[in-house]
Protein backbone atom coordinates (compact mmCIF):
# COMPACT_ATOMS: atom_id res chain seq x y z
CA UNK A 1 0.00 0.00 0.00
CA UNK A 2 1.44 3.61 -1.04
CA UNK A 3 -0.65 5.49 0.40
CA UNK A 4 -0.87 7.95 -2.20
CA UNK A 5 -4.87 7.25 -2.96
CA UNK A 6 -5.87 8.23 0.45
CA UNK A 7 -4.14 11.61 0.96
CA UNK A 8 -4.08 13.34 -2.35
CA UNK A 9 -3.22 17.07 -1.69
CA UNK A 10 -3.91 19.08 -4.78
CA UNK A 11 -2.68 22.89 -5.75
CA UNK A 12 -4.80 24.90 -7.68
CA UNK A 13 -3.50 27.18 -10.16
CA UNK A 14 -5.66 29.20 -12.50
CA UNK A 15 -3.49 29.63 -16.02
CA UNK A 16 -6.00 32.26 -17.38
CA UNK A 17 -9.32 30.52 -17.01
CA UNK A 18 -12.26 32.35 -17.48
CA UNK A 19 -12.98 31.62 -13.71
CA UNK A 20 -15.43 28.98 -14.70
CA UNK A 21 -13.67 26.15 -14.08
CA UNK A 22 -12.12 27.35 -10.82
CA UNK A 23 -15.58 27.75 -9.27
CA UNK A 24 -16.18 24.33 -10.25
CA UNK A 25 -13.24 23.17 -8.66
CA UNK A 26 -13.91 24.92 -5.63
CA UNK A 27 -17.52 23.51 -5.63
CA UNK A 28 -15.57 20.14 -4.81
CA UNK A 29 -14.61 21.21 -1.74
CA UNK A 30 -18.43 22.41 -0.53
CA UNK A 31 -20.89 19.99 1.74
CA UNK A 32 -22.29 18.57 -1.45
CA UNK A 33 -19.44 17.24 -2.78
CA UNK A 34 -16.64 17.18 -0.16
CA UNK A 35 -14.11 15.51 -1.62
CA UNK A 36 -11.95 16.27 2.26
CA UNK A 37 -13.89 13.21 2.56
CA UNK A 38 -11.43 11.23 0.26
CA UNK A 39 -8.76 12.92 1.90
CA UNK A 40 -8.13 15.62 -0.81
CA UNK A 41 -6.69 18.81 0.93
CA UNK A 42 -6.38 22.22 -0.78
CA UNK A 43 -2.95 23.03 -0.11
CA UNK A 44 -1.96 26.25 -2.10
CA UNK A 45 1.73 25.30 -1.63
CA UNK A 46 3.66 23.17 -4.19
CA UNK A 47 6.50 21.90 -1.78
CA UNK A 48 3.23 19.86 0.29
CA UNK A 49 1.03 19.14 -3.23
CA UNK A 50 1.02 15.97 -5.02
CA UNK A 51 -1.26 16.81 -7.58
CA UNK A 52 -1.65 20.18 -9.66
CA UNK A 53 -4.74 20.92 -10.72
CA UNK A 54 -4.49 23.57 -13.67
CA UNK A 55 -7.33 25.41 -15.19
CA UNK A 56 -7.52 27.59 -18.38
CA UNK A 57 -4.65 27.87 -21.34
CA UNK A 58 -1.59 28.90 -21.15
CA UNK A 59 -0.53 32.26 -21.92
CA UNK A 60 2.94 33.88 -22.07
CA UNK A 61 2.41 35.17 -18.52
CA UNK A 62 1.55 31.86 -17.06
CA UNK A 63 3.65 29.62 -18.52
CA UNK A 64 7.15 30.30 -16.06
CA UNK A 65 4.53 30.32 -13.27
CA UNK A 66 3.51 27.07 -14.48
CA UNK A 67 7.03 25.42 -15.06
CA UNK A 68 8.04 26.90 -11.77
CA UNK A 69 4.69 25.43 -9.42
CA UNK A 70 5.68 22.17 -11.32
CA UNK A 71 9.26 21.92 -10.53
CA UNK A 72 8.94 22.94 -6.48
CA UNK A 73 6.60 19.96 -6.40
CA UNK A 74 8.04 16.96 -4.52
CA UNK A 75 8.40 13.58 -6.55
CA UNK A 76 5.91 11.44 -7.20
CA UNK A 77 3.59 14.28 -8.94
CA UNK A 78 0.65 14.22 -11.30
CA UNK A 79 -0.89 17.09 -13.63
CA UNK A 80 -4.65 17.39 -14.73
CA UNK A 81 -5.46 19.50 -17.43
CA UNK A 82 -9.29 20.90 -16.22
CA UNK A 83 -11.53 22.14 -18.91
CA UNK A 84 -11.44 22.56 -22.28
CA UNK A 85 -9.19 24.87 -22.01
CA UNK A 86 -6.17 23.59 -19.81
CA UNK A 87 -6.62 20.76 -22.08
CA UNK A 88 -6.23 22.01 -26.07
CA UNK A 89 -6.28 25.86 -25.60
CA UNK A 90 -10.38 25.76 -26.22
CA UNK A 91 -12.06 28.63 -27.71
CA UNK A 92 -8.75 31.02 -26.95
CA UNK A 93 -6.22 28.43 -28.69
CA UNK A 94 -5.92 31.08 -31.66
CA UNK A 95 -5.45 34.41 -30.08
CA UNK A 96 -1.78 36.00 -30.61
CA UNK A 97 -1.24 35.38 -26.31
CA UNK A 98 -1.97 31.83 -26.13
CA UNK A 99 0.00 29.34 -26.36
CA UNK A 100 -2.29 26.39 -25.76
CA UNK A 101 -2.71 23.77 -23.55
CA UNK A 102 -0.93 23.04 -20.29
CA UNK A 103 0.91 20.30 -21.96
CA UNK A 104 2.51 22.64 -24.21
CA UNK A 105 4.51 23.35 -20.54
CA UNK A 106 4.70 20.67 -18.33
CA UNK A 107 3.47 16.66 -19.01
CA UNK A 108 -0.07 16.68 -17.88
CA UNK A 109 -1.09 12.63 -16.81
CA UNK A 110 -5.26 13.54 -17.02
CA UNK A 111 -7.42 15.52 -18.78
CA UNK A 112 -10.59 16.44 -17.90
CA UNK A 113 -12.83 17.85 -20.28
CA UNK A 114 -15.67 20.12 -20.27
CA UNK A 115 -16.98 24.14 -20.39
CA UNK A 116 -16.67 24.79 -17.63
CA UNK A 117 -15.71 20.80 -16.14
CA UNK A 118 -18.22 19.82 -13.45
CA UNK A 119 -17.30 18.69 -9.75
CA UNK A 120 -18.28 15.14 -10.85
CA UNK A 121 -15.58 14.82 -13.69
CA UNK A 122 -12.98 16.93 -11.74
CA UNK A 123 -13.48 14.35 -8.93
CA UNK A 124 -13.16 11.75 -11.32
CA UNK A 125 -10.03 13.20 -12.71
CA UNK A 126 -8.44 13.22 -9.43
CA UNK A 127 -9.13 10.07 -8.71
CA UNK A 128 -7.38 8.73 -12.03
CA UNK A 129 -4.67 11.09 -11.15
CA UNK A 130 -4.02 9.11 -7.72
CA UNK A 131 -3.66 6.26 -9.38
CA UNK A 132 -1.11 7.27 -12.08
CA UNK A 133 0.70 8.55 -8.54
CA UNK A 134 0.89 5.33 -7.29
CA UNK A 135 2.18 3.83 -10.40
CA UNK A 136 4.78 6.66 -10.81
CA UNK A 137 5.88 5.89 -6.70
CA UNK A 138 6.25 2.07 -7.90
CA UNK A 139 8.06 3.51 -11.13
CA UNK A 140 10.43 5.40 -8.84
CA UNK A 141 10.91 2.19 -6.16
CA UNK A 142 10.97 -0.65 -7.70
CA UNK A 143 13.11 0.39 -11.45
CA UNK A 144 16.40 0.68 -9.99
CA UNK A 145 15.75 -2.00 -7.22
CA UNK A 146 14.34 -4.96 -9.59
CA UNK A 147 15.51 -4.18 -12.70
CA UNK A 148 19.43 -4.52 -14.00
CA UNK A 149 20.89 -1.40 -14.90
CA UNK A 150 23.28 -1.62 -18.05
CA UNK A 151 26.47 0.45 -18.04
CA UNK A 152 27.47 1.38 -21.59
CA UNK A 153 30.14 4.03 -23.49
CA UNK A 154 27.38 6.25 -24.94
CA UNK A 155 26.99 7.46 -28.46
CA UNK A 156 26.21 10.55 -30.33
CA UNK A 157 22.30 9.54 -30.45
CA UNK A 158 21.99 9.63 -27.06
CA UNK A 159 23.24 13.42 -26.46
CA UNK A 160 19.17 14.40 -26.31
CA UNK A 161 18.46 12.21 -24.10
CA UNK A 162 21.83 13.10 -21.63
CA UNK A 163 20.93 16.64 -22.24
CA UNK A 164 17.05 15.85 -21.28
CA UNK A 165 18.71 14.34 -17.94
CA UNK A 166 21.25 16.73 -17.11
CA UNK A 167 18.22 19.29 -16.90
CA UNK A 168 16.66 17.04 -14.47
CA UNK A 169 19.35 16.43 -12.28
CA UNK A 170 20.95 19.59 -12.11
CA UNK A 171 17.62 21.14 -11.34
CA UNK A 172 18.45 21.57 -7.86
CA UNK A 173 21.39 23.35 -8.26
CA UNK A 174 19.81 26.25 -9.74
CA UNK A 175 18.50 27.35 -6.07
CA UNK A 176 22.18 27.07 -4.56
CA UNK A 177 23.85 28.65 -7.16
CA UNK A 178 20.64 31.70 -7.44
CA UNK A 179 19.67 30.98 -11.29
CA UNK A 180 20.10 28.58 -13.82
CA UNK A 181 22.48 31.07 -15.69
CA UNK A 182 25.34 30.06 -12.99
CA UNK A 183 24.68 26.30 -13.43
CA UNK A 184 26.63 25.42 -16.49
CA UNK A 185 24.79 22.12 -17.21
CA UNK A 186 21.80 23.88 -17.20
CA UNK A 187 22.55 25.94 -19.67
CA UNK A 188 24.27 23.70 -21.72
CA UNK A 189 22.82 23.21 -25.40
CA UNK A 190 22.24 20.87 -27.51
CA UNK A 191 25.14 21.70 -30.63
CA UNK A 192 27.73 22.28 -27.86
CA UNK A 193 26.62 18.68 -25.98
CA UNK A 194 27.15 16.94 -29.65
CA UNK A 195 30.26 18.92 -30.38
CA UNK A 196 31.55 17.32 -27.35
CA UNK A 197 31.15 13.89 -28.78
CA UNK A 198 34.39 14.54 -30.56
CA UNK A 199 36.78 14.48 -27.76
CA UNK A 200 35.29 13.14 -24.56
CA UNK A 201 34.29 9.90 -23.63
CA UNK A 202 30.23 9.13 -22.77
CA UNK A 203 29.38 5.90 -20.35
CA UNK A 204 25.49 5.81 -19.61
CA UNK A 205 23.32 3.63 -17.06
CA UNK A 206 19.97 2.89 -18.58
CA UNK A 207 17.32 0.96 -17.27
CA UNK A 208 14.18 -0.49 -19.11
CA UNK A 209 15.54 1.20 -22.21
CA UNK A 210 15.87 4.47 -20.85
CA UNK A 211 18.65 6.60 -19.84
CA UNK A 212 18.98 7.48 -15.95
CA UNK A 213 22.45 8.45 -15.50
CA UNK A 214 25.89 9.93 -17.16
CA UNK A 215 29.26 10.67 -16.67
CA UNK A 216 31.75 11.92 -19.55
CA UNK A 217 35.75 12.70 -19.26
CA UNK A 218 37.93 14.36 -21.83
CA UNK A 219 40.94 12.99 -22.03
CA UNK A 220 44.56 15.45 -21.93
CA UNK A 221 48.35 14.07 -22.43
CA UNK A 222 48.35 12.72 -18.96
CA UNK A 223 45.40 13.58 -17.09
CA UNK A 224 41.28 13.26 -17.67
CA UNK A 225 39.36 15.41 -16.74
CA UNK A 226 35.90 14.30 -15.33
CA UNK A 227 32.45 16.06 -15.50
CA UNK A 228 28.70 15.86 -15.21
CA UNK A 229 28.47 12.69 -13.40
CA UNK A 230 24.62 12.75 -12.98
CA UNK A 231 21.87 10.34 -11.95
CA UNK A 232 17.92 10.78 -12.16
CA UNK A 233 16.81 12.03 -8.74
CA UNK A 234 14.37 8.73 -8.78
CA UNK A 235 17.07 6.44 -8.99
CA UNK A 236 20.06 8.49 -6.95
CA UNK A 237 21.36 6.67 -3.59
CA UNK A 238 21.81 3.58 -5.37
CA UNK A 239 25.45 3.50 -6.18
CA UNK A 240 24.33 3.95 -9.48
CA UNK A 241 26.64 7.50 -9.49
CA UNK A 242 29.79 5.10 -8.13
CA UNK A 243 29.44 2.66 -10.86
CA UNK A 244 29.02 5.18 -13.90
CA UNK A 245 32.57 6.43 -12.43
CA UNK A 246 33.98 3.22 -12.07
CA UNK A 247 33.34 2.88 -15.55
CA UNK A 248 34.71 6.24 -17.07
CA UNK A 249 37.75 5.56 -15.34
CA UNK A 250 37.99 2.05 -16.15
CA UNK A 251 37.56 3.48 -20.24
CA UNK A 252 40.34 5.57 -19.50
CA UNK A 253 42.78 3.96 -17.65
CA UNK A 254 45.74 3.28 -20.40
CA UNK A 255 45.59 6.73 -22.00
CA UNK A 256 45.87 8.53 -18.21
CA UNK A 257 47.77 8.94 -15.34
CA UNK A 258 45.49 11.02 -13.20
CA UNK A 259 41.72 12.27 -13.13
CA UNK A 260 40.99 15.36 -12.27
CA UNK A 261 37.40 16.96 -11.73
CA UNK A 262 36.07 20.54 -10.61
CA UNK A 263 32.90 21.46 -8.50
CA UNK A 264 31.67 24.43 -7.13
CA UNK A 265 32.58 25.10 -3.69
CA UNK A 266 28.71 25.27 -2.80
CA UNK A 267 27.81 21.44 -4.04
CA UNK A 268 29.85 20.36 -0.79
CA UNK A 269 27.67 17.22 -0.92
CA UNK A 270 29.03 16.36 -3.97
CA UNK A 271 32.11 17.67 -2.75
CA UNK A 272 32.21 14.95 0.00
CA UNK A 273 30.77 12.30 -2.36
CA UNK A 274 34.13 12.54 -4.63
CA UNK A 275 36.08 12.52 -1.70
CA UNK A 276 34.28 8.67 -0.32
CA UNK A 277 35.48 8.18 -4.06
CA UNK A 278 38.96 8.50 -3.67
CA UNK A 279 39.15 11.92 -5.38
CA UNK A 280 41.35 14.78 -2.98
CA UNK A 281 41.08 18.14 -2.86
CA UNK A 282 44.33 20.10 -4.45
CA UNK A 283 43.25 23.41 -4.98
CA UNK A 284 40.41 25.78 -4.50
CA UNK A 285 39.95 28.57 -6.96
CA UNK A 286 37.81 31.99 -6.73
CA UNK A 287 34.83 31.40 -9.40
CA UNK A 288 32.20 34.08 -10.36
CA UNK A 289 30.20 35.45 -8.51
CA UNK A 290 31.10 34.83 -5.09
CA UNK A 291 31.76 31.43 -5.38
CA UNK A 292 34.37 29.08 -5.25
CA UNK A 293 35.73 26.26 -8.10
CA UNK A 294 36.81 23.31 -6.31
CA UNK A 295 39.44 20.96 -7.87
CA UNK A 296 39.59 17.21 -7.32
CA UNK A 297 42.39 14.91 -8.65
CA UNK A 298 42.77 11.13 -8.29
CA UNK A 299 45.72 8.95 -9.22
CA UNK A 300 45.18 6.25 -11.48
CA UNK A 301 44.95 2.70 -8.99
CA UNK B 1 3.41 3.01 37.99
CA UNK B 2 6.75 2.29 37.26
CA UNK B 3 8.82 5.54 35.93
CA UNK B 4 9.89 3.44 32.66
CA UNK B 5 6.59 2.06 31.75
CA UNK B 6 5.15 5.66 32.08
CA UNK B 7 7.50 6.64 29.78
CA UNK B 8 7.42 3.90 27.51
CA UNK B 9 3.49 3.97 27.12
CA UNK B 10 3.74 8.00 26.54
CA UNK B 11 6.37 7.46 23.76
CA UNK B 12 4.56 4.88 21.84
CA UNK B 13 0.71 5.71 22.76
CA UNK B 14 1.53 9.34 22.55
CA UNK B 15 1.52 9.72 18.54
CA UNK B 16 -1.49 7.32 18.35
CA UNK B 17 -3.55 9.13 20.61
CA UNK B 18 -2.89 12.57 19.32
CA UNK B 19 -3.01 11.27 15.45
CA UNK B 20 -6.44 10.10 16.11
CA UNK B 21 -7.31 13.06 18.16
CA UNK B 22 -6.43 15.09 14.98
CA UNK B 23 -8.69 12.80 13.27
CA UNK B 24 -11.48 13.82 15.48
CA UNK B 25 -10.81 17.31 15.35
CA UNK B 26 -10.84 16.88 11.17
CA UNK B 27 -14.69 15.20 11.60
CA UNK B 28 -15.76 17.50 14.15
CA UNK B 29 -14.96 20.46 12.26
CA UNK B 30 -16.57 18.91 9.01
CA UNK B 31 -19.66 17.76 10.81
CA UNK B 32 -20.05 21.95 12.02
CA UNK B 33 -19.57 22.73 8.05
CA UNK B 34 -22.04 19.89 7.22
CA UNK B 35 -19.59 17.93 5.84
CA UNK B 36 -19.19 14.00 5.94
CA UNK B 37 -15.50 14.86 6.89
CA UNK B 38 -12.25 12.47 6.39
CA UNK B 39 -11.85 9.19 8.10
CA UNK B 40 -10.63 9.49 11.56
CA UNK B 41 -7.35 7.37 10.52
CA UNK B 42 -6.87 10.42 8.08
CA UNK B 43 -3.65 12.00 9.88
CA UNK B 44 -1.86 8.77 9.48
CA UNK B 45 -2.68 8.44 5.99
CA UNK B 46 -1.07 11.68 5.16
CA UNK B 47 2.20 11.04 7.81
CA UNK B 48 2.52 7.71 6.10
CA UNK B 49 2.22 9.33 2.01
CA UNK B 50 4.53 11.97 3.25
CA UNK B 51 6.96 9.96 4.26
CA UNK B 52 7.19 8.57 0.83
CA UNK B 53 7.60 11.47 -0.93
CA UNK B 54 10.67 13.10 -2.24
CA UNK B 55 12.29 16.04 0.48
CA UNK B 56 12.94 19.16 -0.99
CA UNK B 57 15.18 21.18 0.95
CA UNK B 58 16.17 24.91 0.72
CA UNK B 59 18.52 25.33 2.97
CA UNK B 60 20.21 22.35 4.10
CA UNK B 61 20.19 23.07 8.26
CA UNK B 62 16.11 23.80 8.23
CA UNK B 63 15.46 19.90 8.44
CA UNK B 64 18.07 19.49 11.58
CA UNK B 65 16.22 21.96 13.26
CA UNK B 66 12.44 20.20 12.60
CA UNK B 67 14.21 17.03 14.08
CA UNK B 68 15.80 18.52 17.23
CA UNK B 69 12.01 20.52 17.54
CA UNK B 70 10.34 16.67 17.61
CA UNK B 71 12.78 15.33 19.73
CA UNK B 72 12.33 18.98 22.53
CA UNK B 73 8.57 17.72 22.07
CA UNK B 74 8.85 14.74 23.18
CA UNK B 75 11.46 15.55 25.69
CA UNK B 76 9.39 17.89 26.95
CA UNK B 77 6.53 15.37 27.17
CA UNK B 78 8.59 12.91 28.79
CA UNK B 79 9.81 15.16 31.56
CA UNK B 80 5.67 16.01 32.34
CA UNK B 81 5.00 12.22 32.23
CA UNK B 82 8.09 11.38 34.27
CA UNK B 83 6.43 13.79 36.55
CA UNK B 84 9.36 15.88 37.00
CA UNK B 85 9.53 19.43 37.15
CA UNK B 86 6.92 21.98 34.74
CA UNK B 87 9.08 24.98 35.02
CA UNK B 88 11.71 22.79 33.19
CA UNK B 89 9.09 21.13 31.32
CA UNK B 90 7.59 24.95 29.80
CA UNK B 91 11.78 25.72 28.97
CA UNK B 92 12.11 22.39 27.15
CA UNK B 93 9.16 23.14 25.28
CA UNK B 94 9.78 26.51 24.47
CA UNK B 95 13.35 25.92 23.61
CA UNK B 96 11.45 23.24 20.87
CA UNK B 97 9.28 25.77 19.40
CA UNK B 98 12.42 28.07 18.88
CA UNK B 99 13.95 25.29 16.99
CA UNK B 100 11.16 25.42 14.40
CA UNK B 101 10.94 29.13 14.44
CA UNK B 102 14.52 28.62 13.34
CA UNK B 103 13.62 26.01 10.65
CA UNK B 104 11.15 28.41 9.29
CA UNK B 105 13.47 31.43 9.53
CA UNK B 106 16.13 29.38 7.90
CA UNK B 107 14.52 28.05 4.51
CA UNK B 108 14.57 31.80 3.68
CA UNK B 109 11.95 32.00 1.74
CA UNK B 110 9.33 35.04 2.31
CA UNK B 111 6.13 33.20 3.28
CA UNK B 112 7.85 30.87 6.10
CA UNK B 113 9.48 34.00 7.63
CA UNK B 114 6.03 35.97 8.23
CA UNK B 115 5.06 32.32 8.99
CA UNK B 116 7.88 32.66 11.80
CA UNK B 117 7.89 36.06 12.50
CA UNK B 118 3.62 35.40 13.13
CA UNK B 119 4.83 32.52 15.50
CA UNK B 120 6.99 34.56 17.69
CA UNK B 121 4.25 36.69 18.11
CA UNK B 122 1.89 33.65 19.14
CA UNK B 123 4.36 32.48 21.41
CA UNK B 124 4.95 36.37 23.20
CA UNK B 125 1.06 35.84 23.35
CA UNK B 126 0.68 32.53 25.19
CA UNK B 127 4.07 32.78 27.52
CA UNK B 128 2.93 34.69 29.77
CA UNK B 129 -0.88 32.53 30.60
CA UNK B 130 1.62 28.96 30.20
CA UNK B 131 3.94 30.73 32.76
CA UNK B 132 1.65 31.38 35.51
CA UNK B 133 -0.08 28.34 35.42
CA UNK B 134 2.68 26.26 37.18
CA UNK B 135 3.07 29.51 39.54
CA UNK B 136 -0.58 29.05 40.29
CA UNK B 137 -0.33 25.17 41.10
CA UNK B 138 2.48 26.17 42.94
CA UNK B 139 0.60 28.68 44.99
CA UNK B 140 -2.13 25.61 45.84
CA UNK B 141 0.42 22.83 46.35
CA UNK B 142 3.77 24.47 46.79
CA UNK B 143 5.63 22.15 44.39
CA UNK B 144 6.27 22.64 41.29
CA UNK B 145 6.53 18.91 40.38
CA UNK B 146 4.19 17.32 38.36
CA UNK B 147 4.16 14.23 40.53
CA UNK B 148 2.97 16.23 43.71
CA UNK B 149 0.48 18.26 42.13
CA UNK B 150 -1.12 15.25 40.90
CA UNK B 151 -1.22 13.65 43.83
CA UNK B 152 -2.14 16.90 45.31
CA UNK B 153 -5.54 15.41 46.88
CA UNK B 154 -7.71 18.73 46.26
CA UNK B 155 -9.38 19.63 42.97
CA UNK B 156 -6.71 22.34 41.84
CA UNK B 157 -9.37 23.98 38.97
CA UNK B 158 -11.97 24.94 41.91
CA UNK B 159 -8.42 27.01 43.50
CA UNK B 160 -7.70 28.29 40.25
CA UNK B 161 -10.43 28.68 37.82
CA UNK B 162 -8.99 32.25 36.41
CA UNK B 163 -6.06 29.99 35.53
CA UNK B 164 -7.53 27.29 34.40
CA UNK B 165 -9.64 29.23 31.79
CA UNK B 166 -6.17 31.60 30.84
CA UNK B 167 -4.86 28.35 30.15
CA UNK B 168 -7.23 27.32 27.51
CA UNK B 169 -6.82 30.59 26.22
CA UNK B 170 -3.08 29.36 25.43
CA UNK B 171 -4.14 26.17 24.04
CA UNK B 172 -6.66 27.81 21.52
CA UNK B 173 -2.99 29.51 20.22
CA UNK B 174 -0.70 27.16 21.25
CA UNK B 175 -3.07 24.37 18.66
CA UNK B 176 -3.02 27.42 16.60
CA UNK B 177 -6.27 27.25 15.93
CA UNK B 178 -8.73 30.28 14.61
CA UNK B 179 -8.95 32.97 16.10
CA UNK B 180 -5.74 32.73 16.83
CA UNK B 181 -3.91 30.52 13.37
CA UNK B 182 -1.91 33.28 12.51
CA UNK B 183 1.07 31.42 11.58
CA UNK B 184 0.00 28.39 9.45
CA UNK B 185 -3.70 27.62 9.48
CA UNK B 186 -5.15 24.03 9.21
CA UNK B 187 -7.97 24.91 6.66
CA UNK B 188 -7.88 26.03 3.13
CA UNK B 189 -6.52 29.72 3.71
CA UNK B 190 -3.50 30.00 1.26
CA UNK B 191 -2.98 33.67 2.19
CA UNK B 192 0.10 33.12 3.29
CA UNK B 193 0.60 29.89 1.57
CA UNK B 194 1.50 27.62 4.36
CA UNK B 195 2.94 29.48 6.50
CA UNK B 196 5.54 28.80 8.84
CA UNK B 197 5.51 25.35 7.47
CA UNK B 198 5.89 26.76 4.01
CA UNK B 199 9.26 25.31 2.97
CA UNK B 200 9.02 22.15 4.48
CA UNK B 201 7.80 19.08 2.24
CA UNK B 202 7.85 15.07 2.65
CA UNK B 203 9.37 13.48 5.51
CA UNK B 204 10.10 17.01 7.17
CA UNK B 205 6.39 18.01 7.51
CA UNK B 206 5.43 14.56 8.92
CA UNK B 207 8.34 15.31 11.46
CA UNK B 208 6.32 18.26 12.08
CA UNK B 209 3.15 16.22 12.00
CA UNK B 210 4.22 14.03 14.63
CA UNK B 211 5.40 16.56 16.76
CA UNK B 212 2.05 18.31 16.72
CA UNK B 213 0.17 15.27 17.91
CA UNK B 214 2.87 14.78 20.73
CA UNK B 215 2.12 18.26 21.87
CA UNK B 216 -1.59 17.91 21.93
CA UNK B 217 -1.18 14.93 23.94
CA UNK B 218 1.28 16.55 26.21
CA UNK B 219 -0.92 19.65 26.49
CA UNK B 220 -4.05 17.78 27.42
CA UNK B 221 -2.16 16.18 30.04
CA UNK B 222 -1.79 19.39 31.46
CA UNK B 223 -5.87 20.48 31.27
CA UNK B 224 -5.81 16.93 33.06
CA UNK B 225 -3.68 18.24 35.95
CA UNK B 226 -6.18 20.49 36.83
CA UNK B 227 -8.42 17.42 37.60
CA UNK B 228 -5.84 15.30 38.60
CA UNK B 229 -7.49 14.18 42.09
CA UNK B 230 -10.91 13.03 40.00
CA UNK B 231 -9.10 11.03 37.46
CA UNK B 232 -12.59 10.00 35.35
CA UNK B 233 -13.36 13.59 35.50
CA UNK B 234 -10.08 14.93 34.29
CA UNK B 235 -10.29 12.97 31.31
CA UNK B 236 -13.41 14.11 30.48
CA UNK B 237 -12.28 17.75 30.74
CA UNK B 238 -9.18 17.41 29.00
CA UNK B 239 -11.64 15.81 25.83
CA UNK B 240 -13.87 18.67 26.72
CA UNK B 241 -11.05 21.33 26.46
CA UNK B 242 -10.14 19.77 23.05
CA UNK B 243 -13.47 19.90 21.93
CA UNK B 244 -13.87 23.45 23.13
CA UNK B 245 -10.83 24.49 20.90
CA UNK B 246 -12.14 22.84 17.78
CA UNK B 247 -15.40 24.72 18.45
CA UNK B 248 -13.99 28.11 19.09
CA UNK B 249 -11.63 27.14 15.69
CA UNK B 250 -15.21 26.88 13.78
CA UNK B 251 -16.94 29.65 14.80
CA UNK B 252 -14.25 32.22 14.62
CA UNK B 253 -12.63 33.90 11.98
CA UNK B 254 -8.76 34.91 12.55
CA UNK B 255 -7.64 37.99 14.71
CA UNK B 256 -5.14 40.30 14.00
CA UNK B 257 -1.72 40.18 15.38
CA UNK B 258 -2.62 43.11 17.79
CA UNK B 259 -5.40 41.63 18.76
CA UNK B 260 -3.87 38.46 19.85
CA UNK B 261 -1.37 39.75 21.78
CA UNK B 262 -3.27 42.75 23.35
CA UNK B 263 -6.06 40.00 24.33
CA UNK B 264 -3.92 36.89 25.63
CA UNK B 265 -1.77 39.43 28.03
CA UNK B 266 -5.04 40.98 29.18
CA UNK B 267 -6.53 37.63 29.98
CA UNK B 268 -3.57 36.58 31.38
CA UNK B 269 -3.22 39.69 33.85
CA UNK B 270 -6.81 40.00 35.08
CA UNK B 271 -7.85 36.13 34.94
CA UNK B 272 -4.19 34.75 35.68
CA UNK B 273 -2.84 37.28 37.41
CA UNK B 274 -5.88 38.34 39.48
CA UNK B 275 -6.55 34.62 40.33
CA UNK B 276 -3.45 34.11 41.75
CA UNK B 277 -2.94 37.34 43.72
CA UNK B 278 -6.49 37.00 45.36
CA UNK B 279 -5.27 32.70 45.92
CA UNK B 280 -2.39 34.34 47.84
CA UNK B 281 -4.73 37.42 49.62
CA UNK B 282 -6.59 34.24 51.15
CA UNK B 283 -3.80 32.37 52.10
CA UNK B 284 -1.46 35.05 53.46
Amino acid sequence: MAGFGKSPWILHYDASSCNGCDIETLACLTPLFDVERLGVVNTGNPKHADIFLVTGAVNEQSKSVIRNLYEQMPEPKTVVAVGACACTGGIFRECYNISGGVDNVIPVDVYVPGCAARPEAIIDGVVKAVQVLEQKHRAMRSNANRDQTLYLPAELADAPEILALQRIAYRLHEELYGGEENVPPLMETLPELTEEFSKTRFVKAVVNGKLIGSARARPNEHAAQVSRIMVHPYFQGRGIGRRLLAEIEHALQNDVKRFETAVGGKSEENIAWLQRQGYRIVQIMPAAPADTSVHLQKERA
Amino acid sequence: MNLWIRLIIYLLAGPIVGGLLVGWDRRISARMQSRLGPPILQPFYDVWKLWQKQNLVARRPQNLYIVLFLLLVIFSGALFFAGSDLLLVIFALTLGAIFFVLGAYTASSPYSFIGAERELIQMMAYEPLVLLTPIGMYVVTKSFSVHDIANHGSLLVLALPGVFLGFLYALVIKFRKSPFDLSSSHHAHQELVRGITTEFSARTLALIEVAHWYEIVFLLGWVYLFFASRPLLGVCASLGAFLFVIFVDNVFARLKWPAAIRSSWAVALVLGFGNILVLSLLQG
